[in-house]
């Protein structure tokens, strides 16, 4: 591809005129506390329905092939390797809901 | 000439992860729920601004009275926090989604690149004026900092419109009420700012001998809206130029189109477009703009929202176009303005968009 822009002259947005743009990061609501808790909020609410979309998908298709009943989930014991992949992802899950609290200043 | 305009099939590629398409699903309900009338912001803060209107006996004038106003209400605020949110979520997955496919994704435009039947004019030379260095909607990189930019923007705009314009159906409603030259004559179509190009393959759809040129800043808009015009196998083509200045001869074209471009343009560019497209129309072609609507027929939230969207999304050109007489800029021009009318929105009343249809002599 043909590189037709000045990547270090365009690193930062260069309007011209108009009304001026936020910044990264901007806080919405008068208590930085607040504004961070409605962000986890909205995040928490995103992988709430990822995880209850994909249970909808697996249910049904389980009971279509008749793989798997209801009673077997809920016996479910991991592998100790399959546990720490469990762990990894829900680090990983409570990264994307909380990460919002580094971004509260100290002050 | 005239051919009906129909659906085109989805050719986005897809995502890499389900879950990605289910985090998508959720910012889509979302973005509908706080603008739309599940949170019912909009009802309500518009309401609240109407009866302090009533209560001070008159309308509120600069926008600066309707922020002091709406943003000493705690609900503004929240508005805005989420307003802003869902934004920020939908670019953030999208962004690395595509990244995670990065080198299939330049590979497939790589190989598309060679492929018709569209056509793909980039220009090696081409400089970037500062203007158009901004973060559109808070797309990473803009329009053209990322090379997945198309892709991007294609799925950013398909959340936007909640599916409903996955088969291009509101390009090809607006498209098709595009009222041709009085001679009925549409040889040639020039698309401006075309991005992915939806509205030129509408275009060669409807008029499906005439040369449809689509042209654009970005080298990644061009090749998306190349590959996908070529999946469509559209005989359209895109070219890398200025939509001020096009390069295109004097008296070439029979109709202009131009959907949601101004908004995002400085002034001073508006009106060099405006010239551009008297320049490089024939005697009686048509230029037809599809844009937001302006200040004097906004209610008080909707001009609070404008004043949001240009600070908080990535529109800085925006409030300046609401603020300015489109129509005006054209006749002074020297357009004749055939039609300046809002759009309904869902309720019927006027809405945030308008059109404007103008005549070259």
């Amino acid at each position: 591809m043909v590189e037709s822009w000045d990547a270090a002259a365009y690193a930062k947005q260069t309007p011209e005129t108009g009304t001026p743009i936020a910044g990264d990061n901007p806080v919405y609501l008068p208590d930085p506390v607040t504004d961070a808790t409605v962000r986890m909020l909205v995040e928490l609410a995103a992988q709430v329905w990822i995880d209850r979309e994909r249970l909808l998908v697996l249910e049904t298709l389980l009971a279509e092939h008749g793989v798997v009943t209801r009673a077997a989930v809920e016996s479910f014991k991991p592998s100790v390797q399959q546990a720490q992949e469990f762990k990894a992802q829900r680090n990983q899950f409570i990264e994307e809901v909380f990460k919002s609290l580094r971004t509260i200043p100290v002050g | 000439m005239n051919a009906p305009v129909t659906a085109v099939p989805e050719t986005l590629p897809p995502l890499a992860s389900r879950t990605a398409g289910s985090y998508l699903d959720f910012v889509e309900g979302f973005r509908e729920y706080i603008l739309g009338s599940g949170a019912d912001f909009e009802r309500r803060l518009n309401q609240a601004a109407e009866a302090e209107e009533v209560r001070r006996g008159a309308k509120f004038g600069e926008l600066a009275e309707i922020r002091t106003f709406l943003e000493s209400l705690p609900l503004t605020h929240l508005r805005n926090r989420l307003t802003r949110s869902q934004q920020e979520m939908k670019w953030t997955k999208l962004s690395a989604t595509y990244q995670a496919q990065r080198e299939q994704l330049l590979a497939e435009l790589d190989a598309w690149d060679e492929r018709g039947p569209a056509r793909l004019e980039l220009d090696p030379k081409f400089v970037h004026p500062p203007y158009t260095n901004v973060h559109f909607h808070l797309q990473p990189g803009g329009y053209f900092k990322d090379e997945l930019g198309g892709f991007l923007y294609h799925h950013g705009t398909k959340v936007f419109f909640r599916g409903e314009n996955d088969k291009d159906e509101l390009h090809a409603k607006l498209v098709s009420l595009v009222p041709p030259p009085a001679d009925g004559n549409v040889a040639r179509v020039l698309d401006l700012a075309c991005s992915i190009g939806q509205s030129t393959t509408a275009f060669k759809m409807r008029f499906p001998k005439a040369e449809v040129i689509g042209i654009d800043h970005s080298v990644a808009m061009l090749r998306a809206a190349h590959r996908r015009a070529s999946m469509l196998g559209s005989e359209v083509t895109f070219a890398q130029r200025l939509v001020e200045d096009t390069r295109m001869p004097d008296d070439h074209f029979d109709l202009v189109f131009a959907f949601i471009v101004f908004h995002e343009l400085p002034q001073r560019i508006v009106r060099d477009t405006v010239a551009e497209a008297l320049r490089v129309l024939r005697p009686g072609g048509v230029f037809a703009i599809y844009d937001f609507n302006g200040v004097q027929d906004q209610s008080p939230y909707q001009r609070y929202h404008r004043y949001c969207d240009a600070r908080h999304n990535g529109e800085p050109y925006s409030q300046d176009f609401c603020d300015c007489d489109l129509a005006a800029i054209l006749r002074h021009a020297g357009f004749s303005v055939l039609k300046a009318a809002a759009l309904p929105d869902r309720a019927g009343g006027p809405g945030y968009m308008k059109h404007w249809y103008a005549v070259k002599g």
